[in-house]
């Protein structure tokens, strides 16, 4: 096992009294992809909120590399945002960008790059995506798995450390998924180091280094996917895999 | 009946120095008074979306007063109540037109700071989260994703207290601010041609509102984002109402 990149650790999280993760410890190392599962209020999105430092922790810490950000309030957290690459459900580009100038965006505003630098590296960025002639298109012009791409390639042009996506092709109409799993999937080759909350167990099963199976706030389970597939120890895990399937 | 109407003295009326320097007048202290009170209604929306209870109280109050003062009132305490209060104010340099700016920006900004509100939370929360998420700051989280595309929910509402703000500068021809409204009544009560005179007075508000309304259509085609222009505004119809402050009686 390398040096994790992303480790949580013992992360308790409670929104309004409501306990939402109860004690939860993980990490990512280098280059590896890990894919959470379980069934919706199990976490996963808070976990992946908490990892991204989006979320202030109750108890326990997060790591990004040796750096503990444990008990750190928001304006310090702010600073590390950037060192982690986050993708939303719903994409969440910036309505009012273009695809190019969304992702110059963090390159302009928090990189302080120059204006002819940041564009060159969005346009390289959004090549590595396959929408380099989408450049100048608003959001509202591109389909859903374009957006998502625009989105991956936002997040990827800050040089992050490692990837979050949480549930990335859920909103997606089925026959736009797959532009965006390949991207997901070319990452992954390329030994960028992933945390995925997703359902795509055909992805999971390719990419996936382990996975991680979520219940009421716990990681209940995590083995490699051949293992995790074909012989689950947690009862709750064979159900969660009958439904899903 | 229109035989009555003497056109002659409609466009002599109509091209007087008085009324041009009226509509100048009521414009000029429109203009004025919408700036200052959308930055004082911007920053006490600001205030009103706050985490802390104090900051929400004081604008809380602030509304509270503004709105329930009629203007009329206001301008009246700013213009007489004032001098009486600081001897500052008696001085030469406070003007009416200085004391309708000041009434009418305080009263105005309680307005736009709800509209200003509605436009700010009506922009999606995964925009913030998104921007978040790349290590912005908040100033930049506002000036750059948010403001923007508040802006396009706040335009109509905004054109419409223009209007309004614009009515209202009549108002001050009771603190002897010799406006568009005040040049008609002189106007008219020369020789009791009334009509004459505020029909002359009517063709300068319209033609005021119509070069507003160009501008209201143009900076909406600025905050449409898409390339051509045309997708995004049909969506607009179904984006989140704003409510409307009550126009008439101020």
């Amino acid at each position: 096992m390398n040096d994790p990149v992303v480790r949580a650790d013992a992360v308790h999280k409670s929104y309004d009294g409501l306990e939402v993760l109860r004690g939860v410890s993980m990490e990512v190392g280098r280059g590896e992809v890990k894919v959470i599962i379980g069934p919706s209020g199990s976490g996963k999105s808070t976990l992946l909120r908490c990892l991204a430092l989006l979320e202030p922790v109750d108890s326990g810490v997060i790591y990004l590399e040796e750096t503990a950000l444990g008990g750190l309030r928001e304006r310090e957290l702010a600073a590390h945002r950037s060192e982690v690459g986050m993708v939303f459900q719903r994409f969440n580009l910036f309505q009012n960008m273009t695809a190019l100038a969304n992702v110059m965006c963090g390159l302009v505003e928090v990189r302080r790059l120059k204006k002819a630098e940041a564009h060159e590296r969005a346009l390289e960025f959004l090549e590595r995506v396959g929408l380099r002639d989408k450049a100048g298109s608003y959001p509202d012009e591109l389909s859903g798995g374009q957006q998502q791409r625009v989105a991956i390639a936002r997040a990827l042009v800050m040089r992050p450390k490692a990837m979050l996506f949480d549930e990335p092709t859920s909103a997606l109409d089925v026959e736009l998924v797959r532009e965006v799993l390949d991207v997901m999937e070319g990452l992954a080759r390329d030994g960028m180091t992933m945390v995925v909350v997703s359902h795509e167990l055909r992805f999971a099963h390719h990419v996936a280094s382990s996975i991680l199976m979520m219940d009421e706030g716990r990681i209940i389970e995590e083995a490699p996917p051949e293992q995790f597939f074909s012989s689950p120890t947690h009862e709750r895990t064979r159900r969660f895999l009958a439904l899903v399937e | 009946m229109l035989a009555t109407f003497d056109s002659h003295i409609f466009w002599e009326a109509l091209s007087s120095r008085p009324y041009w320097h009226g509509a100048l007048l009521a414009l000029e202290l429109t203009c004025l008074t919408l700036v200052a009170a959308t930055v004082l209604a911007f920053f006490l929306a600001l205030g009103k979306l706050s985490r802390f209870r104090l900051l929400r109280g004081v604008v809380l109050v602030y509304n509270w007063f503004f709105r329930a003062i009629p203007t009329l009132l206001l301008l009246l305490f700013v213009w007489n109540g004032l001098p009486q209060l600081w001897s500052v104010f008696t001085g030469n340099w406070y003007k009416a037109f200085l004391a309708a700016f000041i009434a009418l920006a305080l009263n105005e900004a309680a307005y736009m700071s709800e509209i200003i509100r509605a436009g700010l939370i009506s922009v999606d929360p995964g925009q913030e989260l998104a921007a978040r998420a790349l290590g912005m700051t908040r100033a930049q989280i506002l000036r750059r994703v948010i403001v923007p595309q508040a802006v396009r929910i706040i335009i109509p509402p905004t054109a419409n207290e223009f209007i309004t703000l614009l009515k209202l500068t009549s108002l001050a021809s009771v603190i002897s601010l010799y406006e568009l409204l005040g040049a008609s009544t002189v106007r008219g009560s020369q020789d009791f041609r009334y009509l004459e005179a505020y029909a002359a007075a009517a063709v300068y508000y319209l033609a005021i509102v119509s070069v507003l309304m160009a501008i209201q259509a143009q900076l909406e085609r600025r905050f449409t984002w898409s390339s051509t222009g045309r997708r995004r505004q049909r969506r607009v119809v179904v984006a989140p109402a704003v409510p409307a402050g009550p126009h008439d009686a101020r």
